[in-house]
């Protein structure tokens, strides 16, 4: 009996001590989570809003910007994400070579992307890319191209300035984790490799791609995420455009938010949709995971 | 690409340094301005302010450079939570994004039309403000268009400034395919990403993306039917040079590379910011649509006005300031008008001197006494509350049109997104 007072004492201390940390995570965390939910229910512009029940998502049922946006999102990171793994483990690897001169300046040129403002590139970006930038002055100078690409005022090519962009902003902060991941792997298993006779690109490809997996997964499911939030740059080189071709789901949220008249209930239902599209990514994340710690 | 929760608190900083900087400088007697363009809006609100600190001393002013998008986000964010701390006395609003925000947030704008005497100014910068039978802007500059043109690139190509006089847009494709053959220019500088050559050309018939403001008016639309195709015809005909901002539109005439430039008066400023260029430039009327009624020369484009928020703590200072410099000094309008390009719609100001003046510039012509006349006649529409959305509805389909893409369909898919976003 009075150890279970002494049980429930501790539980009572136990729970004033987290109780200040958890108030204020349910006031700026969760209150706002339940409210963005109740929210998407609602229909009106501005203030004046009211209950619709399902109207949004009838209106999301039909909403062919939407679709759009997803698209452009899904191509974004279905081309880019790749190509950014891909370079950044090529990157690691090379710069893991314990013979190469120059190391420590090469890591920092590729890392130094990383910690530039995002606005700051973006707009550097975007004059490189204009009509008389940079890109297409060299590109003609070298006479590869006799007339300007128009980088930024034709969709298609606007998406390739956007994937170039973020994979030159991201793909050093990739490399860094796989060339973390990369020390971790016992020398021997290259020694021994070696000794058998293995080339270089089988070992590549059959020790060091497998140990690294993990941290492949890891990367390639946050850079999914970040891929599906894009924002800032598409807001700042393209705005969107041309004729929506690299409109991203963040960028119509924002749209419609503060661009058009404000239609609060039914951002915050599309705001949801990227929830829900990450929740179903995070979901196969895990399965991969699983499936793969039952192998080995 | 990994993103962390740095986004969030960077953003918020951001905020909080927006408040406390503008906050900073709210006092007593003191008027918090929020407008745009240090070189336009702001150098003719410091005159502004100057003349009536003078006369009135105890009212101060201060004047933030805040961008237009910033503006719009923060009046927004704030009148939505109905929080004013922070909020200007007096904010700048371009016409065609204001009646989402009168409709919006009703009460949230002092309806100016209880005590300055609204008939002093252009009709259709009045209608633009209007709303349930109140007007809540104190009109500022006007969008009037004209074409600007470069005389020396036409005479190289065999044409004089006759020729371009009360033009139709057909017209100027022709003389356009000339002179990109005799001087290797092309005719206009255009950004895909903006409809305003599209509005400037629709407008002048005295049609807009919607009727009564709240239904589209697309796919009977014979005004912006024809723009479109008058923009494919540029385009296919290699006479529309692409640029992809602000910057490089300036820069696309600042460095010779067009011949003309079709534009709000407001322009003025940076044409003439080129001195080696002067008597090179002059300004006819905006050419006109070939078969729609009601096609005239007089267009609009841009242009913004004035409004006091509600929530200010000093708004009979707010109003009394505005009556009395920007509704009835017709002096100071001489003043923006020649140092700024300004071209206010207080039709009064049409009979100072700085008006009647020619410029030399412009090979001695009286383009601020055309631009006026032309002011006076620009047909007013109704921007309604969904101009944002239509403007984006048909941007998404310019780089299609300007690729040789069917007008019909661009129509339909304008008609289709812009119903779906007015939901």
């Amino acid at each position: 009996m009075a150890q279970a007072r002494l049980d429930r004492n501790e539980q009572i201390n136990g729970w004033a001590f987290i109780m200040p940390a958890m108030v204020l995570l349910g006031i700026f965390m969760i209150y706002p989570i339940l409210w963005s939910l109740w929210m998407s229910f609602q229909v009106g512009r501005g203030n004046a809003f009211s209950f619709g029940g399902l109207a949004n998502i009838q209106r999301l049922a039909n909403d062919a910007l939407l679709l759009q946006a997803l698209s452009n999102t899904i191509i974004f990171f279905i081309i880019q994400v790749p190509i950014m793994i891909v370079l950044a483990l090529l990157f690691a690897v090379a710069l893991n070579d314990a013979t190469l001169r120059l190391r420590g300046i090469f890591r920092t040129l590729l890392f130094l992307p990383c910690v530039t403002s995002l606005i700051a590139y973006s707009s550097l970006f975007k004059s490189m890319f204009s009509n008389d930038g940079v890109i297409n002055q060299a590109l003609m100078g070298l006479h590869i191209i006799d007339a300007p690409i128009p980088w930024l005022t034709d969709p298609f090519w606007a998406k390739i300035v956007i994937i170039s962009a973020i994979t030159w902003r991201w793909t050093g902060y990739n490399m860094i984790f796989y060339l973390a991941a990369l020390q971790n792997i016992d020398k021997s298993i290259y020694e021994a490799a070696r000794i058998d006779g293995i080339p270089a690109w089988a070992r590549f490809c059959k020790i060091t791609v497998p140990m690294l997996k993990p941290v492949i997964l890891f990367t390639t499911i946050l850079s999914t995420i970040g891929t599906l939030q894009l924002f800032d740059e598409v807001n700042n080189i393209t705005q969107g455009g041309p004729g929506n071709g690299t409109l991203t789901l963040s960028l119509y949220i924002y749209n419609l938010t503060f661009r058009m008249m404000p239609s609060f209930g039914y951002s915050a239902l599309v705001s949801w949709v990227i929830v829900l599209i990450v929740a179903v990514l995070s979901v196969i994340q895990f399965f991969i995971a699983r499936d793969r710690r039952r192998t080995t | 690409m990994l993103r962390t929760s740095s986004r969030l608190s960077r953003s918020l900083a951001l905020a909080f340094a927006g408040i406390s900087l503008t906050s900073v400088s709210v006092a007593a007697g003191e008027l918090t301005i929020w407008c745009w363009d240090p070189n336009f809006n702001i150098a003719a609100m410091a005159d502004a302010t100057a003349r009536y600190t003078a006369a009135n001393p105890d009212t101060t002013f201060a004047i933030n450079n805040v961008t237009q998008d910033e503006i719009n986000q923060k009046l927004q964010t704030q009148l939505l939570a109905g929080v004013s701390d922070g909020l200007p006395d007096i904010v700048l609003i371009q016409d065609d994004n204001i009646q989402r925000f009168l409709q919006s947030f009703p009460g949230a704008f002092v309806p100016l039309s209880d005590s300055i005497d609204m008939t002093k100014f252009a009709d259709y910068k009045v209608a633009a403000a209007t709303y349930e039978g109140k007007s809540y802007s104190l009109p500022f500059d006007s969008g009037v268009t004209g074409l600007f043109y470069r005389a020396d690139y036409l005479e190289e190509a065999g044409y004089t400034p006759a020729d371009v006089q009360d033009i139709t847009w057909d017209r100027l494709i022709e003389i356009g395919k000339d002179v990109l053959d005799k001087t290797d220019k092309q005719l206009i500088g255009m950004d895909f990403n903006d409809d305003g050559q599209i509005i400037m050309m629709m407008q002048s018939t005295g049609s807009w993306y919607l009727t009564e403001g709240n239904e589209p008016n697309i796919l009977d639309n014979p005004a912006l039917r024809e723009s479109l195709e008058v923009f494919q015809e540029m385009s296919q005909a290699g006479l529309l040079k692409p640029v992809s901002d602000w910057t490089s539109y300036t820069g696309s005439f600042t460095s010779g590379d067009v011949a003309t430039v079709p534009q709000g008066v407001w322009i003025t400023g940076t044409i003439k910011s080129m001195p080696d260029q002067a008597g090179q430039w002059r300004v006819a009327p905006l050419p006109k649509l070939n078969d729609v009624e009601g096609a005239t020369h007089y267009s609009n484009n841009g242009g913004s006005s004035w409004y006091v928020l509600s929530s200010s703590q000093n708004q009979e200072e707010a109003i009394d300031f505005l009556k009395t410099v920007w509704a009835e000094d017709v002096d100071f309008y001489q003043g923006i008008l020649v140092n700024q390009g300004a071209v206010g719609s207080l039709l009064a100001a049409r009979e100072g001197d700085a008006y009647k003046a020619s410029d030399d510039f412009f090979s001695g012509e009286p383009v601020w006494q055309n631009f006026s006349d032309w002011l006076s006649q620009v047909p007013a529409v109704d921007y309604g509350t969904f101009t944002p959305e239509a403007r984006l509805a048909v941007r998404a389909q310019l780089p299609n049109i300007a690729n040789g893409g069917n007008i019909d369909d661009a129509l339909k898919a304008i008609d289709a997104q812009l119903r779906q976003q007015m939901q």
